[in-house]
């Protein structure tokens, strides 16, 4: 078998910039092509991006594991559950959780959403413009979840500033040590936040998910504190960046794209599907880490027993060896087997609500402000990573 | 036309109870469960969508 990599330097592909995250899909089908193991040029980790192997480790959990030894990076003091544990441990929370958050007890929170959706449009659509990202984008999904916990709505500042405490602590600090002082103290407010939340609802359960959590049982005895706070500080961190990110990423694409945008007005029925589509093509969660847990070859290439992996979900979904017109956006393709929530026992637990949240958005979005386009002169700004578009200026005429 | 699912390899997307709601239906955890293993020809169409929509290639539509 010939070389894959023959030049030594060849595999080594550049994926954290704000020019790629804006426009990665020709990234991707250099690496799918030319080194199908490739190389962060600045992590130095392998990365995955051919959607037979991607699709492969996500599945083989016993050779491709979640269990990081870089929790502390999150600002967690234990593995965030079941996000960061292996089956069989993983396996018996997900029994517990998936009910909670499959597609028919996600229906119940329709109306919901739906009302929150209307509420934040109607703040900006007499305006005739707005910043899409911080206007409707990041509040959805962090008022979605304040639903989901049972919450007072009243808390959407100070989740957002906890969320923000980890996920961006640059904002506040660009030295490193800082940085992870400041995710460490939220890390410490947010299980604060959670005990006191479970305490309450020990005493006095309601029909909400901490109360779930409360009641349930493993292996015939009740979670612990520590298990039901590390499935909190989950939720958390998993639902808001990434349903904001892609309704960034979605809205983006609708607003540069009038002819595909055009069709979804005329006919909303086609929205579920657009959903999917702009999901595969977007790819807003562009790949999951994985650690290598026994020694594997790969298209010639050596992985070794604890060497961090990169599975790059986006370039996989991008893959014409599965995907017919790969690079077509076709909201009516009628084989979509895309990635983008992952695969194998780690499949998104939130993914039916992402799914809702999206399509309930994008429902309401264009059935309110059908002409919306990126304001003249000005250029959506997209971060690498999970490709949050954190600056999106939509305008639109007004009556 | 026969339908199978691999249950071991189905973990939940649920596209297929999405797309072809005659033809599957979700268990508690939102896994597929068949409605039906033998599918009459008008249920194919939506059969086949459910096969093609499957992240996991987890269910099988075979001739009978």
């Amino acid at each position: 078998m010939p070389d894959p990599n023959p030049n030594p330097d060849g595999d080594r592909v550049v994926l954290g910039t704000p020019e790629i995250a804006a426009c990665p899909q020709p990234v991707y089908e250099r690496m799918r092509a030319q080194c199908p193991v490739a190389r962060d040029a600045f992590g130095g980790f392998p990365i995955l991006s051919r959607h037979d192997d991607v699709l492969w480790a996500l599945r083989h959990p016993e050779i491709f594991s979640s269990e990081m030894e870089m929790q502390m990076a999150l600002g967690t003091a234990r593995p965030m559950i079941p996000q960061q544990i292996d089956p069989p441990r993983q396996t018996d929370f997900r029994r517990i959780l998936d009910p909670q958050f499959s597609r028919r007890r996600m229906q119940a929170i329709e109306p919901n959403v739906r009302q929150h959706a209307g509420e934040l449009i109607d703040a900006f659509i007499d305006a005739g413009s707005c910043e899409f990202n911080s206007a409707f984008a990041i509040p959805l999904p962090c008022t979605a979840f304040l639903h989901l916990m049972g919450l007072p709505p009243e808390e959407l500042e100070l989740f957002l500033e906890l969320k923000d405490g980890i996920i961006r602590p640059h904002l506040k600090s660009s030295d490193l040590e800082e940085m992870q002082t400041i995710r460490k103290q939220t890390g410490e407010r947010i299980y604060a936040y959670f005990e006191n939340l479970i305490e309450r609802r020990r005493t006095k359960p309601c029909d909400d998910m901490t109360s779930y959590l409360v009641g349930a049982e493993l292996d015939g005895r009740p979670l612990t504190n520590e298990e039901i706070l590390d499935v909190c500080f989950l939720l958390l961190l998993a639902g808001l960046d990434t349903v904001t990110a892609t309704l960034g990423c979605s809205v983006a694409y609708l607003a540069e794209n009038p002819e595909q945008r055009r069709r979804l007005i005329e006919d909303p029925s086609l929205i579920p599907a657009a959903v999917e589509e702009l999901l595969r093509w977007e790819t807003p969660v562009t790949g999951v880490p994985r650690i290598v847990k026994r020694e594997v070859t790969l298209h010639g290439v050596k992985l070794e027993a604890g060497q961090l992996v990169m599975l790059l979900l986006g370039a996989s979904n991008t893959d014409d060896a599965e995907f017919r017109e790969a690079r077509k956006v076709d909201f009516d393709r009628e084989r979509n087997r895309h990635l983008a929530f992952g695969g194998g026992p780690h499949r998104c637990l939130g993914s039916h609500l992402a799914r809702l949240e999206l399509r309930v958005a994008l429902e309401e979005l264009h059935r309110r402000i059908p002409d919306y386009r990126i304001e003249p002169g000005k250029t959506p700004r997209f971060s690498p990573g999970i490709r949050e578009v954190q600056y999106l200026p939509l305008t639109w005429d007004t009556a | 036309m026969k339908v199978r699912v691999d249950a071991d390899a189905c973990v939940g997307h649920g596209r297929c109870y999405e797309l072809a709601p005659d033809v599957f239906d979700e268990d508690v955890r939102g896994h597929c469960r068949i409605r039906t293993t033998s599918v009459s020809d008008e249920l194919e169409k939506q059969a086949l969508r459910g096969e093609a929509n499957c992240p996991e290639g987890a269910i099988v539509v075979e001739p009978d």
